[in-house]
């Protein structure tokens, strides 16, 4: 009984001393002087922008990586080709590489004077780096293997006979896909696209680097949250944080409503 | 539909599952693919399918050629044998799946499906999930699937091979009084001589990639092709180097010409039949099959020394 309880303690003790505190204290600090302050902080037009900027890279990132992470997992899933492991070894790619390292090695692709591809780019008019593309590419590159890790082992427990008996049903690849495979798969995805919000959200370091920090330009919310905070404007650092811890508790909030009790099949 | 199977060979790596094999399924028949697990049976079903592509040779359905067709447009059914139900579906979205498909109109699905679960008797089951159901019950929401699009042949791999003893007996019964009312040409494995024997008109036996023998159930007991088909499609003993049948032993309990003595090693009651356990003159051990009463009447008991005699025209090999 007792080691029972030690169990929780230590668990409960844990996450309260990580996560519980500091993210009660940007709380307390964010309103420290008062809802008002807070709120004027929140809707600056720099702000806004900020906010609207991270909506921008969640509204292209998530759902491009979802298409992808789908069809990446059924590849490896379901084909066999050489290069397979390989592939599969390179999703996790950005879990392991710094986003700092990411967000150079796509100056060194885009750079407009220096870049492999940038300077061509320029001279038709498109401008990667110290724009919204380039941030765009920066959180793509970091949140890409969450749909993917979440929707393979799916797809090797449901494994090949329902899409099977579809077929000899006279359901073709694509009617098998949309009718049976995605559906037997959608909490994955869904999990997976969550995960893909969060990181999307709250992606610093990559996009800190290929964005040029241009307020009201180029500023996503966390890049504002740092620029406010090295103003010692601590107000405003702690109320954007604030809006971006609610954001992605509403995320986790969001899977939690949809996901089916566990015992349905 | 007939099938016909023309010279199928198939390997996976090292491994031939098929090797050249030949068969024929008249229209309108109930076949039974029997064999050992890596045999070559699921193999051949699937190829039938179009699951899996052959190495070489054809599968002709109703005279056709369907080898390069995919499956979803062979007009097969196809019931596995861990049921591969739609899990995110109702039993009646799952028995419908083949009909939406096909884009027929919601009048006609909805009176197919309902004909159909009260053919496989699920009517009132319509609404639930297959998790919902028992074993037996999903194999039958299956088989309806199946027959919705009216498939040309239907074909069943291991149907009732998940299946508790009890439900895998009611289940194959009920396959036969459903083939006499659908008459659908139906192809199932199965590694079970007494499930092939008693559903079957015809039996396959399929052993490494060939075909050992094909026949009536019948034929395969009284006739077998080879020791194998002896061995596999009902109990064998072997008596003078012989593989024998075990009830065309005779017991004996006087000397008789032509007739090997014996000592009885053990009598096992199996209710009414009876397994008597032997040793020969030359070390070798065999066994009789034979009833209570016989054994009564000879009064037969352990350690005794009996003599025993073939019966007369015995199945052997």
């Amino acid at each position: 009984m007792r080691s029972k309880y030690a169990l929780r303690f230590l668990a409960l003790g844990y996450l309260a001393l990580l996560l519980g505190i500091p993210v009660a204290l940007v709380f307390i600090n964010a309103f420290q002087d008062g809802i008002g302050a807070a709120w004027d902080a929140v809707t600056t037009p720099e702000a806004q922008h900020a906010f609207w900027l991270t909506f921008i890279m969640v509204i292209v990132a998530v759902p491009l990586n979802t298409i992808f992470g789908v069809l990446c997992a059924l590849a490896v899933v379901r084909q066999r080709f050489r290069g397979r492991a390989l592939l599969n070894a390179m999703v996790d790619l950005p879990f392991a590489v710094s986003p700092v390292v990411v967000g150079l090695a796509l100056l060194l692709v885009y750079g407009r004077r220096d870049g492999w591809i940038g300077p061509w780019l320029d001279d038709h008019g498109v401008q990667v780096i110290f724009s919204t593309p380039g941030m765009i590419l920066a959180t793509m590159f970091v949140s890409l293997p969450f749909v993917v890790r979440e929707v393979i082992p799916v797809l090797r427990e449901i494994g090949t006979e329902q899409e099977q008996a579809a077929a000899t049903l006279g359901a073709n690849k694509l009617q098998t896909f949309f009718r049976v495979t995605l559906p037997a798969i959608r909490w994955g995805v869904a999990y997976g696209v969550v995960l893909t919000t969060a990181r999307a959200l709250g992606e610093f370091g990559a996009v800190s680097v290929v964005s040029g920090k241009l307020s009201g330009q180029t500023e996503t919310a966390t890049l504002f949250v740092e620029n406010r905070f090295q103003r010692f404007d601590e107000t405003g650092a702690y109320a954007a944080s604030v809006v971006l811890a609610l954001l992605a508790f509403v995320t986790l909030l969001a899977m939690n409503l949809i996901k089916p009790k566990e015992s349905q099949g | 539909m007939s099938i016909v199977v023309e010279n199928v060979s198939k390997r996976f790596g090292d491994f031939v599952a098929l090797n050249g094999v030949s068969l024929s399924v008249r229209d309108g028949s109930l076949t039974a693919l029997l064999g050992p697990s890596g045999g070559g049976k699921s193999t051949l079903l699937r190829v039938i399918a179009g699951l899996e592509q052959p190495d070489s040779g054809r599968v002709l359905i109703g005279g056709e050629d369907a080898t390069p067709k995919p499956p979803q447009r062979r007009d097969v059914g196809f019931v596995f044998q861990h049921y591969a139900a739609f899990k995110h579906m109702t039993v009646a979205k799952n028995v419908a799946f083949g009909l939406t498909i096909r884009k027929r109109p919601k009048d006609e699905i909805d009176a197919r499906v309902k004909e159909l679960l009260e053919l496989v008797h699920l009517d009132g089951f319509a609404h639930r999930y297959p998790s919902q159901l028992s074993g037996g019950q999903r194999q039958r929401m299956a088989l309806a699937r199946a027959l919705a699009v009216q498939p040309r042949v239907l074909l069943l791999d291991e149907p009732f091979g998940a299946l508790d003893a009890t439900v895998r007996k009611e289940l194959r019964a009920w396959l036969r009084r459903l083939h006499d009312e659908v008459h659908v040409t139906t192809v199932f494995v199965t590694h079970d001589q007494e499930e092939a024997m008693e559903v079957a008109e015809q039996i396959v036996v399929l052993n490494h990639g060939d075909i050992e023998q094909v026949g009536t159930p019948r034929d395969l007991y009284e006739k077998p092709a080879n020791e194998f088909v002896m061995r596999f499609v009902g109990p064998v003993s072997e008596l003078s180097g012989r593989w024998i049948r075990p009830h065309d032993v005779e017991i004996l309990t006087e000397p008789t010409e032509g007739a090997s003595e014996a000592q009885i090693d053990r009598i096992v009651h199996l209710g009414f039949e009876v397994r008597v356990e032997l040793s020969l003159g030359d070390g070798d051990s065999t066994w009789a099959q034979t009833t209570r009463t016989r054994v009564e009447e000879l009064e037969l008991s352990e350690g005794q020394i009996v003599w025993l005699r073939l019966e007369s025209a015995p199945v052997s090999v």
